[in-house]
């Protein structure tokens, strides 16, 4: 790590703890300007007054609000999330059986992602203009517009409901239902089978993104004078093309990167409900829709702490192969 | 007549003389955008919708909320209800009430509720991308010409710290806990959507700042307001209109998105409700007829919205262009 000063590390990790406070904070404002109070969760019309007064007193309700704020900061800040409403079970346990899951299929299709989306916009801005680029265009910004989730059933029906003769991949969730016990064969390729719709579905939506930047990037490296020079010397065009202008261009991508990361998490949400995929993005989903707004305003505070983490790591990755990205740069 | 025709041509004429300029700068920039094949078809996608929405109630072969009766049978009321379940039907030829694209789970036409859905999809575009704008381009405008401000250090923090909110778990607690409109879907999309906004309209302001013509106003004592207001902003308008259109395209999909998952207005007729429905009756699999034209709908006019967006884009930044 000798390529990254410690004091811009310590910027970066005191920009995310901002960040963090920030969703604590927007998360406590949302909660307190809920309508209803805990006495209407109940919907108990014997409930008398004292009752209430006891029921607030028990859950902290009749403190002044800043004792409120700190005191969730404070929860908040150690993972101390309360229980759920719907089982006896800490949300914090909840979570943490989740989060990986989701980490899991996010990283899988964030890699995809990355990979895919850096090839072909490299393939698209070197041929700039050709029948090759304009087609890859139309179709990727196509395939930009699908929602994801009517993307998902479409291949779900081909690849498993065997629209087409072909009933090869399961339905949804990540090991077969009817099945407790694992090999640790069986379990790797199960998980396999089950991620590959849901992946190649985040995928086909997610590249494109990256693609954009990345074709525009690697124009405007043509442009420069060194293309030219190392054209000039006799270097192949494969070396030109990878060597010296995907390797320059990949910078505002470091920015393109951080930004989709978001956008990832925002498409596993809706793809985990559609796969019922046991993540957190259906636990955030069935949640508000249950009214379980312990486990609701949780989720949302992992998932932000996720995209969090996950944007510290990619700045922290980019900086280290590109000494060149200051702080601040690439926001 | 004669004087009558001559005072309304020389009226013509003075205002052809007078924004002679501004006419050959549009028609170039017109000539320019047609260069790109992509944006023209994304233009007449968008104008296509758009005559759709507008003329739905002449064009769709049914009433809005007409359903088809049960058929070949003369049943009472009960008997209906308990053999509802051929719903939803495909096309059927020969049907006296016939339905082009065949009929939802309740009977209502599909292609009628297609057709209308339109205006709800472009009501959510447009609203939400105006309403980005609306917040995105001052704040840009703002924190671009004070660049290096506490104005600008303060408004791109903001902007930081939002970045790390995720967005659409931000969009599901809002709508969950504000109630579930579309008025508040479009709020919920535009509170995180000005983002990109502010952002690219910064640095175009940090670098039309730098140009001569925002110097000699300064020095011809003009005020920040007015330089902000009548040199950067029509400059800047062109890319505004680029995130618009990107913003339009976000908003329908997010807003599909959200239907899917339960949280939209299932008393309006919209295409993200009809694939809604489509799932919670469990038609997924067996009624193509009713889920592919929402689908196709929804990537048609997201598409023609990024067409026309990044024609736009080439169109006002001719650096872009080989």
């Amino acid at each position: 790590m000798t390529r990254i000063s410690a004091t811009y590390f310590a910027k970066r990790l005191a920009v995310s703890l901002v960040v963090i406070w920030a969703i604590l904070t927007v998360l406590f404002l949302l909660l307190k300007s809920m309508p209803g109070s805990i006495a209407t969760q109940f919907l108990n019309p014997n409930l008398k007054p004292e009752d209430i007064r006891a029921l607030k007193a028990q859950y902290g309700l009749n403190q002044p609000l800043h004792i409120q704020y700190l005191k969730w900061v404070k929860n908040y800040a150690t993972l101390n999330f309360g229980y759920s409403m719907q089982s006896t079970e800490p949300v914090s346990a909840l979570i943490a059986r989740r989060l990986p899951r989701t980490v899991f299929l996010f990283g899988t299709a964030y890699l995809i992602n990355l990979t895919i989306g850096t090839l072909a916009g490299i393939e698209f801005g070197w041929h700039r203009g050709s029948s090759r680029d304009k087609t890859g265009f139309a179709a990727g910004l196509t395939l930009y517009s699908i929602p994801p989730f009517w993307l998902a059933w479409l291949l779900l029906y081909v690849f498993a409901f065997g629209g087409f003769g072909l009933s090869v991949l399961p339905v949804g969730h990540m090991t077969p239902s009817f099945q407790s016990v694992f090999t640790s064969w069986e379990f790797f390729s199960s998980i396999f089978t089950h991620l590959l719709i849901p992946a190649t579905t985040l995928a086909l939506v997610g590249w494109v993104g990256n693609m954009l930047v990345m074709r525009t990037s690697m124009q405007e490296v043509l442009g420069e004078e060194y293309i030219n020079t190392a054209r000039a010397k006799g270097l192949s065009p494969t070396t030109v093309k990878y060597k010296h202008a995907a390797r320059n261009a990949l910078i505002p991508l470091a920015t393109q990167a951080i930004v989709s990361i978001a956008f990832i998490v925002d498409g596993a949400v809706v793809i985990e409900t559609v796969f019922s995929w046991p993540g957190m993005g259906r636990l955030l989903v069935n949640a508000t829709l249950n009214r379980n707004f312990p486990v609701a305003l949780a989720a949302f505070f992992m998932l932000g702490v996720l995209i969090v983490i996950a944007r510290l790591l990619t700045d922290v990755a980019y900086t280290y192969l590109d000494p060149r990205i200051k702080f601040g740069e690439n926001q | 007549m004669s004087e009558e025709t001559n005072t309304r041509d020389s009226f013509f004429e003075r205002h052809k003389q007078r924004h002679r300029g501004t006419y050959r700068s549009l028609r170039r920039n017109w000539n320019q955008f047609t260069n790109h094949r992509l944006g023209v078809i994304g233009l007449v996608i968008l104008v296509v919708i758009v005559l759709v929405a507008v003329l739905a109630p002449y064009i769709a072969p049914h009433p809005l909320h007409w359903q088809a009766p049960q058929t070949g049978k003369d049943c009472s009321s009960l008997d209906c209800v308990a053999s509802s379940t051929s719903f939803p039907q495909g096309p059927r030829f020969g049907d006296p009430y016939f339905a082009p694209l065949g009929t939802n789970w309740r009977g209502n036409g599909v292609l009628t509720e297609l057709i209308y859905g339109s205006r709800v999809a472009l009501y959510i575009g447009f609203a939400a991308g105006v309403l980005s704008s609306l917040v995105g381009v001052p704040l840009g405008l703002i924190s671009g010409f004070y660049g290096d401000s506490w104005i600008d250090e303060a408004i791109q923090r903001t902007v930081d710290i939002m970045y790390g909110l995720p967005f659409l778990p931000l969009v599901i607690v809002l709508v969950a806990i504000n109630g579930i409109t579309t008025t508040n879907i479009i709020i919920a999309i535009a509170v995180k959507s000005w983002l990109n906004n502010a952002i690219v309209i910064r640095g175009q302001t940090l670098s039309l700042k730098e140009r001569s013509f925002i110097e000699a106003a300064q020095v011809s004592g003009a005020s920040d307001n007015r330089i902000i207001f009548r040199h950067i902003l029509p400059n800047v308008l062109p890319l505004a209109f680029v995130y618009l259109a990107q913003d339009a395209a976000f908003a329908i999909l997010t807003q599909a998105n959200l239907a899917f998952l339960g949280l939209s207005d299932f008393t309006q007729v919209s295409w993200g409700v009809m694939l809604q429905w489509v799932q919670v009756t469990g038609h997924v699999f067996d009624a193509p007829w009713w889920l592919l034209p929402p689908g196709l709908m929804i990537t048609a006019i997201s598409a023609s919205f990024y067409f026309v967006g990044y024609s736009l884009e080439d169109v006002t930044n001719p650096e872009a262009q080989s």
